[in-house]
């Protein structure tokens, strides 16, 4: 029989200590994601397309510096503050506990990108284009978005569905660590930890138990799955506690 | 300034006599769309004139009876339906010529594959079927779960097995209407998202828009 | 029926807009395109994915890699969960490998000239015809007149390309963009190792590494990265990182202190900390090592390198250089390492070799998290450490180019002309040569004087194997399989070489084996040779088991076969500091630091889009070349980010955009490597009102500036002993960076981030 697949939740923990600021996941994710190739203009005009990027900000002055990494992705917040925005309904949450977004559905409004408090989406302003013998690169899973469209990190939904088409011809469930969206896959210093949070031995549940975990801007009440553990530093100047 | 009164009058009327073609244009376009028939409703004209009636129609109607997945072989097992290789069709047309055929058109055909095979060319098909980018639709667990509820398969009466599934072959008929019957295929059902979603609801399976689009 | 000028104008814009309306709505004719293709594999399911394990040929490294291909076509790379090195991680580099398969600047067949040299004005000849005109070149030179320049080549293709020449008997120079050649010497004189050795950070609890990058560009950062994540959050206790550096670099933003060091000074801070070590800590040391690196003296042998008399020539204070010293003796398993910058003034050997003399006194060699040494190629004649030629020796290259001594160049991946400091002028003396043959897989700079080119495959689509170099201290080859027909008319450049050597006939065919006709029989033959072993991952009674499971797994690998720790090194520690020479404006200058660019690296990633546009880690620039200078100087010239700076030196002059931030010292200014090509990377990305060219004529070649100083005692180029003048030219770019205004109230919601001692 057909069966809706077992209630599931995705959540990714970012370890922020491990985490060096190496763009590989940015990386991966283009490659993955079919998303443009940011030109120069893209940077510019501050409409960079990343699903996943890496904001730096700095502490202090020369000689006691510090510059600090960020990874920055969909929070896939449960309070999504983007989906009640949307008049078409193209934003919405489905029950893996994912921040859809319908590429069909979406008529350009940016409403959810001005409502978003992560600048995590990023809007197709220009058609995207690649050179022709690049186009042979393109991921077959994953729709080429066109101009107009909004878009946005999706925990590489084709991955999940892949492994969720494996697992059911092999008629068994999706098992942690069957697959990890691209950015977790490529990261080098395993700072990007993915999995299903109501499966009760997997490896993120695990990882979100840490004593630095936070998430961002909590204090708006989106309920982010994506978890944060802060950076640790024996030499934190004026560090104080988290609010 | 009555000259130049008229000549806005002028103008006036002729954008909005432009704006109403266009108007009609979209409207046109758009109805013809959302209510038109299916995208090929006519069977296109194939670069080899391929008789599913012959390959898959009944033995009783003059076929050979070949059941769907001996061609498309790898369609209960990926998402895709795939095309068979030339090779895969000279298996049969290394000795099948067409020479001394009922049809008058059997050879010229065959030939035209049997020359792409000596040539080494692959064989440029007009697709048919054909979902937009933005729709990720996977064969195999479809057809899975037809051959598992063949009560489910319509527009011909599937051979039920003993143990009361079908044969992967019995459930293309359900998008696809009945091929063997079709001596050019085209396209029968609508095969658009509400067509889709019908049959999910219907079934019972997963109707999240993630479930096809991302 | 007259037509006015107005009304047409009118019809045909309604027109063009039915146009648009209609043609955006029909369905491309290639999208209904389904082919028959002429013949696949019965066992290939479409749709659905394969995996391919081969070796990733974007760095030097040779990690091994999986390739996700669907219907022919590489999609995604990965790494290889299997393997040594990578364990399933990757980089961005790796990533964007399939950019360099998918190049629309592909050289896509070989090419003889046909107009004058530089002119690009080439003609497609058969294989047939390149391969037997350039043989016959060959047969009629002098060996003595024959150059083969290629990457640093190792595993089997070194093999190749070895007997090529040794048989042949002309000259193989190995060209290494980021030279290592004062780190290989270092290492050799410190430890006696041959090969680079592994440092074993996943397992240490503190490292201190000197001017060494080593999370973005040295050696092999994705390895390395791997072992970060494990130092600090991997076991109980959480490593502590210090980077003493002259550039504020990704590796310095990560560690928990950077210590600015003035650029030549390095070694006597390492010296400063080893006399602390051996003055208060002795007890923490090893006492034999001490010993012979002392003359038994102990710490009165450097009193000339007292924290307090180093202090001010070094820009380190004294209580820094104690708490160095400190942590090194308190910590239960401390690691230095030395590289980069610390080994690119005129003093580098001295420098890098008192660096490694602390890890002898440490006693951390060939211990968990200390210096894991590598043990060789398992198979004989299979070379495990290039070849590689010191700036000096193409220094002397390009004085017998111009003397003329040079008749034919046969050059392979490697782009000399854009890679070694303008002044040297290397461009000019390859022009000298009779005939250059490339064998280069895109137009560059070399190539664009090339009179043939002979097209190599892009890794993806070839047989070959590596040794990885650093390797993780037991034997490993990574096999390197096609995952992808090849895209256009290209050959690989070993088959080349075995071609051409036939052609050649003589004692040339006859130093390779009859059966080798292509790299994969040179390559089965390898296989063969690790077969017969009986040892390590992939064990086989037939040969074809073996060989398929070596394929599918990537490589092969023993982790029983480790290296030898050496005994201890003769060397011995100066008396008095040995001072950097520096060309350049003293007062009122610089100190230049150039640095290899995060996605870039030593140029070659420049013709791909996504490196291009992958931001730097530490200032977010992407596409152009930035200079880095601190913000208080930087305010006090009126520069603002993105106005053009000229930065001069004696030996010339670029032109870069100003990126001032508050991580660089004021003494500095820091300059990335990679960009500034005149044939490299020449075609076209981007939306379509503003296209821009990938790689031709952006941003500005650090090298252009850097005196072509050497290191002493090793002859490598001294790239960090220039020093120069900054002006404004009162030019202005918008610097395309990622950080910008509508990110910056994120920095708000991070400074409250608890910054516990865990």
């Amino acid at each position: 029989m057909v069966s809706t697949p077992r209630e599931r939740k995705w959540q990714m923990v970012v370890d922020m200590d491990r985490c060096t600021g190496c763009q590989a996941c940015v990386v991966a994710c283009q490659v993955e994601n079919n998303i443009p190739i940011n030109s120069e203009s893209h940077y510019q005009q501050g409409r960079a397309m990343q699903w996943i990027r890496i904001e730096r900000y700095w502490e202090g002055e020369f000689p006691n510096v510090k510059a600090r990494f960020i990874p920055f992705l969909c929070q896939q917040c449960n309070n999504a503050p983007c989906e009640p925005v949307c008049p078409v309904f193209a934003t919405y949450h489905n029950n893996e506990g994912l921040n859809v977004q319908v590429y069909n559905r979406c008529v350009g409004t940016r409403f959810c990108a001005n409502n978003c408090p992560y600048h995590a989406r990023s809007f197709n302003f220009w058609e995207p284009v690649w050179p022709e013998a690049m186009r042979n690169q393109l991921n077959p899973d994953v729709t080429v978005r066109s101009r107009g469209i909004m878009e946005k990190c999706t925990f590489c939904i084709q991955r999940i569905r892949r492994a969720e088409l494996d697992a059911k011809r092999e008629g068994r469930e999706v098992r942690d660590g069957d697959f990890q969206p691209a950015c977790a896959q490529a990261c080098p210093t395993s700072a990007l930890v993915f999995g299903d949070s109501k499966d009760p031995a997997s490896r993120v549940n695990e990882a979100a138990k840490s004593s630095r975990r936070f998430r961002l801007r909590e204090e708006l009440g989106t309920e982010p799955n994506v978890i944060y553990l802060s950076k640790v530093d024996p030499e934190a100047r004026g560090a104080a506690g988290h609010a | 300034m009555p000259k130049a009164r008229s000549h806005f009058l002028i103008l006036g009327s002729l954008v909005g006599l432009g704006g109403l073609v266009v108007l009609g244009a979209v409207v046109f376009f758009l109805g013809n769309a959302w209510f038109g028939l299916p995208v090929n409703a006519q069977a296109p004209v194939q670069p080899i004139a391929f008789p599913h009636t012959v390959h898959a129609g009944t033995e009783a109607s003059g076929g050979v009876g070949i059941d769907c997945t001996f061609c498309h072989r790898n369609v209960d097992k990926g998402p895709t339906a795939t095309v068979p290789s030339v090779q895969q069709c000279m298996f049969c047309h290394s000795k099948i010529t067409g020479a001394g055929s009922a049809s008058p058109t059997a050879e010229t055909e065959i030939t035209k594959l049997r020359d792409a095979s000596a040539a080494g060319e692959p064989v440029n098909w007009i697709r048919v079927h054909r979902l937009p980018d933005h729709v990720q639709f996977v064969h195999d667990v479809h057809i899975t779960y037809l051959m598992a509820n063949p009560g489910k398969i319509v527009n011909v009466t599937p051979v039920i097995n003993p143990d009361g599934t079908a044969d992967a072959g019995q459930t293309c008929s359900t998008c696809h209407g009945d091929v063997a019957k079709m001596a050019a295929v085209q396209q029968v059902r609508a095969l658009k998202m509400g067509d889709c979603v019908d049959c999910h609801r219907q079934n019972n399976a997963y109707t999240d828009c993630a479930a096809c689009h991302y | 029926m007259k037509t006015s000028r107005r009304k047409f104008l009118q019809w045909s814009g309604i027109g063009a807009l039915g146009a648009v309306v209609f043609s955006g709505c029909g369905i491309p004719e290639k999208e209904l395109l389904v082919q028959s293709p002429a013949l696949i594999p019965e066992d290939l399911v479409s749709g659905l994915e394969a995996w391919y394990a081969t070796s990733c040929g974007q760095c030097a490294v040779g990690e091994g890699i999986i390739v996700r291909v669907i219907e022919g076509r590489a999609i995604k790379i990965e790494g290889n969960p299997d393997h040594p090195i990578s364990r399933g991680k990757s980089s961005a580099q790796c990533q964007a490998g399939l950019q360099a398969l998918y190049n629309p600047q592909r050289l896509a067949a070989p090419m003889k000239l046909r107009g004058a040299r530089g002119s690009g004005d080439y003609e497609e000849i058969s294989w047939e015809a390149a391969l037997s005109e350039v043989a016959e070149l060959l047969k009629g030179q002098a060996p003595a007149s024959v150059v083969l320049l290629t990457e640093p080549l190792r595993g089997s293709l070194g093999m190749v390309a070895r007997t090529f020449m040794e048989a042949y008997g002309g000259q193989h120079l190995g060209y290494e963009a980021l030279e290592q050649t004062t780190l290989r010497v270092a290492l050799k004189q410190v430890f006696g190792a041959d090969q680079l050795p592994d440092f074993d950070i996943d397992h240490a609890d503190f490292v201190l590494s000197f001017g060494s990058d080593f999370l973005s560009s040295w050696l092999s950062p994705v390895r390395f990265n791997r072992g970060y994540g494990e130092f600090r959050q991997g076991g109980n206790t959480r490593g502590a990182l210090v980077q003493v550096e002259s550039r504020f670099s990704m590796t310095a933003a990560n560690a928990d202190r950077w210590v600015y060091v003035r650029p030549g000074r390095e070694g006597e801070v390492a010296l400063s900390v080893a006399y602390v070590l051996l003055a208060e800590h002795s007890e923490r040391l090893d006492p034999a090592a001490a010993n012979i690196l002392t003359r038994g003296r102990g710490a009165a042998a450097l009193e000339a390198f007292r924290p307090e008399a180093v202090a001010a020539s070094t820009g380190v204070s004294e209580e820094q250089i104690k708490e160095l010293a400190k942590a090194l003796a308190e910590h239960q398993r401390p690691l230095v390492i030395g590289g980069g910058s610390a080994g690119a003034g005129t003093n580098g050997l001295s420098n890098l070799e008192a660096i490694y003399a602390l890890d002898s006194l440490l006693g951390v060699l060939g211990k968990s998290g200390g210096v894991l040494f590598s043990p060789g190629a398992p198979v004989d004649g299979l070379p495990a450490a290039p070849k590689v030629g010191s700036f000096a020796d193409w220094q002397a290259l390009a004085d017998r180019m111009r003397g003329g001594g040079v008749k034919v160049a046969l050059v392979h991946g490697a782009n000399p002309v854009y890679g070694l400091p303008a002044d040297l002028g290397f461009g000019d003396a390859l022009g000298r040569a009779e005939v250059v043959v490339s064998f280069s897989s895109f137009m560059d700079e070399t190539t664009a004087l090339a009179d043939y080119i002979l097209p190599d495959h892009v890794y993806l689509e070839a047989w070959g194997d590596d040794i990885p170099e650093p390797g993780p201290g037991y034997q490993v080859v990574t096999f390197q399989q096609p995952v992808v027909k090849p895209l256009v008319n290209t050959a690989a450049f070993a088959d080349s070489l075995l071609g051409l050597a036939r052609r050649i006939g003589g004692k040339v065919d006859q130093a390779f084996p009859k059966t080798w006709a292509t790299m994969k029989d040179v390559l089965r033959d390898t296989a063969r040779k690790l077969q017969a072993q009986g040892r390590g991952s992939v064990q086989a009674a037939s040969f074809d088991a073996f060989w398929n499971t070596v394929l599918q797994r990537g490589g092969w690998w023993d982790v029983n076969r480790k290296g030898a720790t050496p005994g201890l090194s003769p060397i011995r520690l100066p008396a008095s500091p040995v001072e950097p020479q520096f060309a350049g404006p003293g007062a009122g200058g610089f100190y230049l630091v150039p640095f290899a660019s995060h996605s870039l690296g030593d140029g070659k990633g420049a013709n791909l889009p996504w490196l291009q546009a992958t931001p730097d880690p530490v200032t977010t620039a992407t596409w152009q070349t930035w200079v880095e200078i601190n913000s208080r100087p930087a305010e006090a010239m009126g520069i603002k980010v993105g106005d053009e700076l000229e930065i001069s030196s004696p030996r010339g002059v670029l032109r870069a955009l100003a990126y001032p931030h508050p991580g660089v010292s004021p003494e500095v200014v820091c300059i990335p490597t990679g960009q500034g090509h005149t044939h490299y990377g020449d075609y076209e990305v981007g939306p379509d009102l503003y296209r821009i060219r990938v790689a031709r004529d952006r941003g500005a070649n650090v090298l252009s500036v850097v005196a072509p100083s050497q290191v002493d005692g090793t002859g490598a180029l001294a790239w960090a002993s220039t020093r120069v003048s900054v002006r404004k030219t009162g030019a202005f770019y918008r610097l395309p960076r990622l950080e910008g205004p509508v990110f910056a109230d994120f920095r708000a919601v991070e400074e409250h981030v608890p910054l516990s001692t865990a």
